[in-house]
């Protein structure tokens, strides 16, 4: 299992990204759940060797990843957020140089291993066909499955479902979910469906801190009863922001929909995003949609978007 | 909606890397013309680098390589939407056709402008830099760089622009432009080194779409100052040139315009893709075989490895600037192999030697340039790309990496090479020529080469691995090339601290088929070696640095830097620097303390000071030399020549001698010294000057003897500058190299210009006596210290190799592995002796009892016969007409290109350069015959030199040289007829006219010449030859008969030229149309300006034509400044009625229908003539013997 201890980190600009995360990840589908900017990435970059941390350990099984990346690196399957491809290449003979990479050097077994993966990502029959010309969905499968080869004993998939279409998400958590179950998978994302839909633990990260470990059913019931939610004309939010603690708003057939915690919160659970403007709201589960809303830097609080 | 569109291409197009790869290479090609002596385009010495003609130049040359540039931007235009399935969008919206395309277009060529200012930008930053000499600069003019640039660059870039537009819009493929870009440049070179005859400069001046033609046609007889002042004339010819192919590049825009398809392309493409839709998709599943388990092993790594290499290769052969670079070198050197000309139009057998020389000049420096963009693209590629976490996440060392970026450049080098060898050969194939020698392209070229450029690439990558951003890399190693440059200039030469060890592409050994790469071969070896150690510590640098994953700053990667050394980089680093310590250590040795380190700047202050501390000694009177013994052993392997000799010496003056001034040559190693009767006053060591004092004055008359030993070697390598006169095979050295000189004189100073200000050194030049500084005729040109001499030389080399000196053979001895021969004299020579040594192959003929020998490199025999044949008819010429030669043994001895183009002539012997002579190809009995020329050249000097030799002043070379070239013309007159001599001598007179207007001193009358070649020499050809025309070959030789009777092997005082210009007169008689005549050649610099205006002929009742031409001329004096003055001329010309046009290939005598010598006076005059055939063509001075700066005006067709 994956043990992170006290780990922080800073960049070159002083933004604190990390700040003293500690976390017990244990075998199987672990969810790490958390608005844009939480840090989830620049932890997810420390866990695949790609930063050293400010300060503080992680270790898997006896491995310290600070001190021997490249023993991680091994055992290691990394889907980043958001990843370019070489220009003029195809999915095979792209996926063929990263099995390489990860080890693969028996030509014959390599070529089984490809097509395999290949097949398992369904881009068996787009496989000649150039990468830079792939879709999103196509383009995230092709990053799962060359994290998934090798056999890596630690997965890492950050923000995987972003911008994929509902279908294109489904089939995606689909192949996540085909993943062994004696493996480390760790699940980045900023959609609450995608943990509570696979992952029996997860963790909140916001503001570089954990504030939340636990399992989503559970953390879910957390908040049953304290959501409440009313239909208000758009120039009545005002007044009722003033009453109530209104943490999402959306819009419903031309009027407003607004989302209230019916007590004030014994600890606020989220820190404010440092974004101008932008709240995090946690909804209720039996209500709408279940999503962590996400502010655009740009946008105020009426027009946040639910995912 | 136009002008968006124009401004959307121009910004696209400036973030294209094709522009910024044109910008670096442009601007560094243009840097390095202004501000480095290396790099040249024509030879324009003495032209300011910033005038406009040299700017014209410059630009005019660059835009034709602009090409390869601008045909990416312009063709990328067409090509792009194709190729990124954007067109259909762009073309379903509003956006109209023209617009579409033209917008595009202007914006394109915009960009194309804009890159091409790298230029002019170039030219004037150059300017700038503090070590260009002050001398090669003119005042800055804003008008001239915007001249050049608007009326000489932008045309022709417009027209190329256009032009490869509209054949990429016929082609829609990029390759397929790029192909047709070959083909046309091909097209056009040939024709234009075609058409580069006289005759065709005018058509050319037109035709010429680069418009080289046209301002060749204004500039050619430009002198230096009006080169480096005056702006081509807008109109006339250049305006002409610029309207005519403008007109034609707007119809090939209109061509464009119609041909590109603005709906979707044609059914073809539909029907290829409904074929692989149509087809069930042809889809195994894939076989499942047990499951692959990842390895870190060796074979891991190694498969790692090539994967990466073959990824990083792939990058660089699939982009498009990869081919600009490439075909861009092809066509450099393609043109340098192709027209190996000899000079008068001669061929040269595309020996290897030759084709490795031209590679390594004009294609080594695109694989640099790949260095440098590459290992930027590279390194950054990643990061440029996004797939730096998925590919830096992977259990990869970062060693596989780095190690690929320098393998993967390093076999794009050897593709690059190879390839240039496939042109180079195909070269030779194509010539007919099939001795490949495929050992030497491997050995010469292709192995130092990719290895030095590979260590240039480690280099490469080190810098972007070091930078935060590959622009920056880039801008790193550009500076770093000017800087190398530069440091030379400054002194900086040690190959210790030069990357590489040498220039840009590593040490460049002189190539030479009979010494192979000699010493500096292998001298550049062993640098080699030590920057290999060096690119290896870097590499190991490079992977202890290597960006991996986020972390992109320099300074957390330099502190954990230390403990990513630990392990196995370490222990490579550790030997990487002990390799370069040791390395350098022995290389230190061999160039700093085995033998002398010195730069040019040593050697020019050395001289400087020499000049400085001795010239005053230049008057005193010294003794003479009348015999020489000289006892010469060499070894060639050592390289080293031990020498002993004695040389008697007479006091020839009127007054006692007290003191004896004993100058060696700089690095010279005297062993001994000692004069009879004279004891060491005073020394110079750093000079290798020493004066003698007698202890008793010598007394006019008196005789006693010097004796010296020296010692000239060389041990293991030196830093550059490798001995080249004594070499494995092919040893040549000059005897002043090796013994010692009496009295001070002007050899061994500095002569150049600006180096005698730089060093406050005056006069500004060193300049002849005048002519009538009847002094100066006490000694002659060879050798101040020397009349005639009594020699005897013994010279012993390796026992496989041949030795020769000048003299008779009378024994030749091998012995104890060393073969000895002695050669004496019989009678004086000249006190000018070559030491030769070589593994020869021999031909001996008889000939008149004359013993005529070739010694040639075995690889060589294709001229052999030729020489033999041209010696006969040399000696059968010059024998019958001048006096008997006087020694019975003639031979021609072959010597490595490396030291020299030429051939010389000493007593009885001639070394001839490998480079000239050997290796022309006189298979094309149409063209000028150069072996049989040079040959009889330098036998021409056993006459001119070597029986008389004139006194050293103005004038001195028309004694020899000029002599010596009417040998050789009449001996090729009697070879071949006049016909070759009238083609020769058109190529004489425009180098002559040209060469003139380089000079950048005086040009003097012929019998004034100070050594110019373009004097003695070209003009000296016409002058002799007009001579022999208008007062008769029998009167000229019989000149030449009485100045042999009265200075042949006498001493002092030597002849001058106006001795023999008297001569001629008496034998011209009175006639003061002939004396006007030799004033005119001789004393005074005379251009005419003949045209026949028109020529009519007319048939008569009888049968008959009469013929009418209307001849106007002009003769002008020019002084030696160029300014012309007129000159009423009267002298009786050539005028010809021809059915043929004479100089054309199907011409011959029976072409001539009349040739008369008519009294022509300035201004027009009419001549009537009335003959049996109607002629075709008319002229006055058909044959161009008068120096004519328009000869092809000189014939006209008839007309009717």
């Amino acid at each position: 299992m994956l043990q992170i201890d006290e780990l922080t980190h800073v960049y070159a600009n002083g933004v604190k990204a990390l700040d003293n995360v500690t976390l017990a990840i244990p075998k199987g589908m672990f969810g790490l759940l958390g608005p844009n900017g939480a840090g989830k990435s620049s932890l997810m970059r420390c866990i695949a060797t790609l930063q050293a941390p400010s300060e503080g350990q992680i270790h898997f099984d006896d491995i310290d990843v600070v001190k021997t990346p490249e023993t991680l690196r091994r055992i290691l399957g990394y889907l980043p957020q958001d990843f370019g491809v070489y220009p003029r290449i195809s999915a095979y003979d792209m996926l063929d140089h990263m099995a390489i990479l990860k080890g693969l050097s028996e030509p014959r077994a390599r070529k089984a291993e490809v097509e395999r993966l290949l097949e398992q990502t369904n881009l068996y029959s787009v496989r000649k066909k150039a990468l830079a010309g792939f879709s999103g969905g196509m383009r995230q499968r092709f990053g799962i499955a060359q994290a998934l080869l090798g056999d890596p004993r630690l997965i890492i998939v950050d923000e995987p479902t972003a911008g994929l279409d509902p279908e294109e998400r489904n089939r995606f958590l689909n192949l996540l979910s085909e993943i062994g179950e004696n493996v480390v998978v760790i699940l980045s994302t900023h959609i609450v469906e995608d943990v509570t839909d696979l992952c029996p633990a997860m963790a909140i990260l916001a503001g570089g801190r954990i504030v939340k470990t636990g399992a989503p059913t559970a953390l879910v019931r957390e908040l049953d009863g304290k959501i409440w939610i009313k239909t208000v004309d758009k120039a009545d939010l005002a007044e009722l922001s003033k009453t109530h603690q209104v943490i999402s708003t959306r819009l419903l057939g031309g009027r407003t929909l607004a989302h209230s915690l019916r007590h004030r919160p014994r600890r606020r659970l989220y820190a404010p995003s440092r974004r101008p403007g932008g709240r995090l709201f946690l909804h209720a589960p039996r209500l709408a949609s279940r999503g962590l809303a996400r502010c655009s830097p740009r946008s105020s609080a009426l027009s946040c978007a639910i995912s | 909606m136009f002008a968006k569109i124009v401004g959307f291409e121009l910004r696209y197009q400036l973030k294209n890397p094709v522009f910024w790869v044109g910008v670096i290479l442009f601007f560094l090609l243009t840097f390095g013309l202004t501000t480095s002596d290396q790099i040249s385009i024509g030879s324009n010495a003495n032209v300011h680098v910033n005038s406009p003609f040299a700017m014209a130049q410059a630009e005019l040359a660059f835009s034709l390589f602009f090409m390869f540039v601008s045909t990416a931007f312009v063709a990328n235009v067409v090509v792009r939407d194709d190729e990124t399935g954007y067109g259909p969008i762009i073309r379903a919206t509003q956006v109209r056709k023209f617009d579409y395309l033209f917008g595009r277009f202007i914006g394109a060529f915009i960009a194309v402008a804009v890159a091409f200012l790298a230029v002019p930008l170039a030219t004037f930053v150059g300017t700038l830099m503090p070590w260009v000499d002050p001398d090669k600069l003119g005042a800055f003019r804003l008008g001239d760089y915007f001249y050049t640039y608007c009326v000489i660059a932008l045309p022709g870039l417009f027209l190329t622009s256009a032009g490869f537009f509209a054949l990429a819009t016929a082609t829609r493929s990029m390759m397929g432009t790029y192909v047709g870009l070959v083909a046309i440049l091909v097209t056009y070179t040939i024709v234009t080194t075609l058409a580069s005859k006289p005759e065709y400069m005018t058509a050319m001046a037109y035709l010429d779409p680069m418009g080289f033609g046209a301002v060749d046609l204004v500039t050619r007889y430009w002198t230096v100052a009006e080169k480096n002042t005056l702006l081509m004339p807008v109109l006339g010819p250049i305006l002409w040139n610029r309207a005519l192919w403008f007109t034609a590049a707007c119809i090939l825009l209109a061509v464009a315009y119609v041909s590109f398809q603005f709906e979707t392309r044609g059914k073809k493409a539909r029907k290829k893709d409904a074929l692989a839709a149509g087809a069930p998709a042809p889809d195994p599943r894939p076989t499942v075989f047990a499951r692959a388990v990842p390895r870190f092993d060796a074979a891991a790594a190694r498969a790692q490895l090539q994967a990466r290499t073959r990824l990083d290769m792939a990058q660089v052969f699939k982009s498009p600037a990869f081919f600009v670079l490439l075909f861009l070198g092809l066509f450099n050197a393609g043109g340098g192999m192709w027209f190996t000309d000899g000079g008068y139009g001669v061929d040269i057998y595309p020996v290897s030697r030759r084709m490795i020389d031209v590679l390594r000049g004009a294609f080594a420096f695109i694989p640099v340039i790949v260095a440098i963009y590459y290992a930027g693209e590279l390194v950054w590629r990643e990061r440029d790309r996004g797939t730096e976490e998925i590919i830096d996440a992977a259990p990869v060392p970062d060693w596989v990496f780095v190690a690929p970026k320098i393998l993967a450049i390093a076999l794009v080098f050897v593709a690059l090479l190879l390839v240039s060898i496939v042109a180079a050969v195909l070269v030779q194939l194509i010539k007919g020529y099939s001795n490949l020698e495929l050992g030497k392209y491997l050995w010469w070229y292709l192995t130092p080469l990719t290895v030095s450029l590979t260590l240039f690439a480690a280099l490469a990558v080190f810098v972007q691995s070091l930078v935060p951003h590959k622009f920056l890399g880039w801008g790193v190693m550009v500076i770093y090339i000017v800087a190398q440059i530069i440091a030379v200039s400054y002194g900086f030469e040690h190959g210790l601290y030069r990357f590489g060890g040498g220039g840009l592409i590593g040490p460049i050994a002189p190539l030479s088929d009979m010494n192979g790469q000699g010493r500096e071969g292998e001298a550049g070896w062993w640098f080699r070696a030590y920057w290999a150690a060096i690119a290896l510590v870097l590499a190991v640098l490079t992977y202890a640095l290597w960006r991996r994953g986020k972390e992109t700053r320099l300074t957390p990667r330099l502190r954990r830097l230390p403990r990513r050394l630990i392990g196995p980089a370490g222990v490579i680093l550790a030997l990487g620097v002990v390799a370069t310590a040791g390395l350098g250590g022995f290389i230190f040795l061999n160039t700093n303390v085995w033998n002398v380190y010195h730069t040019d700047k040593d050697d020019d202050r050395w001289a400087a000071d020499y000049e400085k501390a001795l010239l005053r000694y230049q008057t005193l009177p010294q003794p003479k030399i009348t015999d020489v013994t000289l006892n010469v052993a060499l070894y060639p392997d050592y390289p080293r020549a031990v020498v002993s000799g004695v040389y008697v010496i007479q006091n020839k003056t009127n007054a006692p001698i007290r003191e004896l001034h004993v100058r060696f040559d700089h690095y010279l190693k005297v062993v001994g010294l000692s004069v009879e009767g004279a004891w060491a006053k005073q020394t110079f060591e750093r000079f290798n000057y020493r004066i003698f004092a007698f202890d008793t004055p010598m007394a006019p008359g008196e005789k006693r003897r010097l004796s010296f030993q020296t010692v000239l070697s060389q041990k293991g390598f030196t830093n550059s500058r490798n001995m080249t006169h004594i070499v494995h095979n092919g040893t040549f050295v000059n005897d002043m190299e090796i013994t010692p000189l009496l009295g001070m004189d002007q050899t061994m100073l500095l002569t150049d210009r600006s180096k005698r200000r730089k060093y406050g050194l005056k006069p500004a030049e060193l300049r002849m006596p005048k002519l009538e500084d009847d002094s100066a005729r006490q000694f002659n040109l060879m050798r101040k210290d020397s009349d005639w001499v009594n020699s005897d030389i013994t010279v012993s080399t390796a026992a496989d190799q041949t030795p020769m000196a000048p003299g008779y053979k009378t024994s030749d001895v091998t012995a104890g592995g060393r073969r000895t021969a002695r050669f004496v004299t019989d009678a004086p020579i000249n006190h000018f002796f070559s030491i030769q040594s070589a593994r020869y192959a021999i031909r001996h003929e008889l000939y008149k009892g004359v013993d005529l020998s070739v010694l040639y490199h075995p690889g060589h025999p294709w001229n052999v016969d030729r020489m033999l044949a041209a010696l006969r008819a040399g000696l059968d010429y010059d024998q019958a007409n001048f006096s008997p030669y006087q020694f019975h043994q003639a031979r021609i001895l072959e010597f490595p290109a490396f030291q020299g183009s030429f051939a010389q002539s000493f007593a009885n012997t001639i070394p001839y350069s490998e480079d000239i002579g050997f290796i022309y190809d006189s298979r094309d009995a149409s063209k000028i015959d150069m072996v049989t020329y040079v040959t009889a050249h330098e036998l021409g000097h056993q006459w001119w030199a070597h029986q008389v030799i004139g006194a050293r002043m103005q004038g001195v070379t028309m004694l020899d040289e000029t002599l010596a070239q009417y040998s050789a013309l009449m001996a090729m007159e009697k070879l071949y007829g006049r016909d070759q001599i009238r083609k020769f001598l058109k190529y004489e007179l425009d180098s002559y006219l040209r060469s003139r207007g380089g000079e950048a001193i005086e040009e003097e009358p012929l019998d004034r010449v100070e050594d110019q070649a373009y004097i003695h020499y070209r003009k000296g050809s016409l002058v002799m030859y007009r001579l022999k025309d208008v007062i008769g070959e029998d009167k000229v030789n019989a000149a030449l008969r009485a100045l042999l009777r009265q200075y042949a092997f006498k001493g002092a005082p030597y002849p001058k030229s106006t001795d023999l210009v008297t001569l001629f007169r008496q034998e011209a008689g009175p006639d003061p149309i002939k004396q006007q005549l030799i004033t005119d050649l001789f004393e005074k610099i005379t251009l005419y300006d003949l045209r026949t205006t028109r020529a009519v002929s007319k048939k008569r009742a009888d049968g008959r034509y009469d013929v009418t031409l209307t001849v106007s001329a002009k003769k002008h004096y020019a002084d030696g400044k160029g300014r012309e003055t007129d000159a009423a001329m009267n002298e009786p010309v050539d005028i010809g009625l021809f059915a043929q046009e004479p100089g054309k290939k199907n011409f011959t005598a029976k072409d001539v229908i009349l040739l008369q010598r008519m009294p022509i006076k300035s201004g027009v005059s009419t001549f009537t003539f009335t003959t049996d055939r109607a002629p075709s063509f008319a002229g006055v001075d058909p044959y161009n013997t008068m120096i004519d700066r328009n000869s092809d005006e000189n014939l006209t067709r008839v007309g009717g």
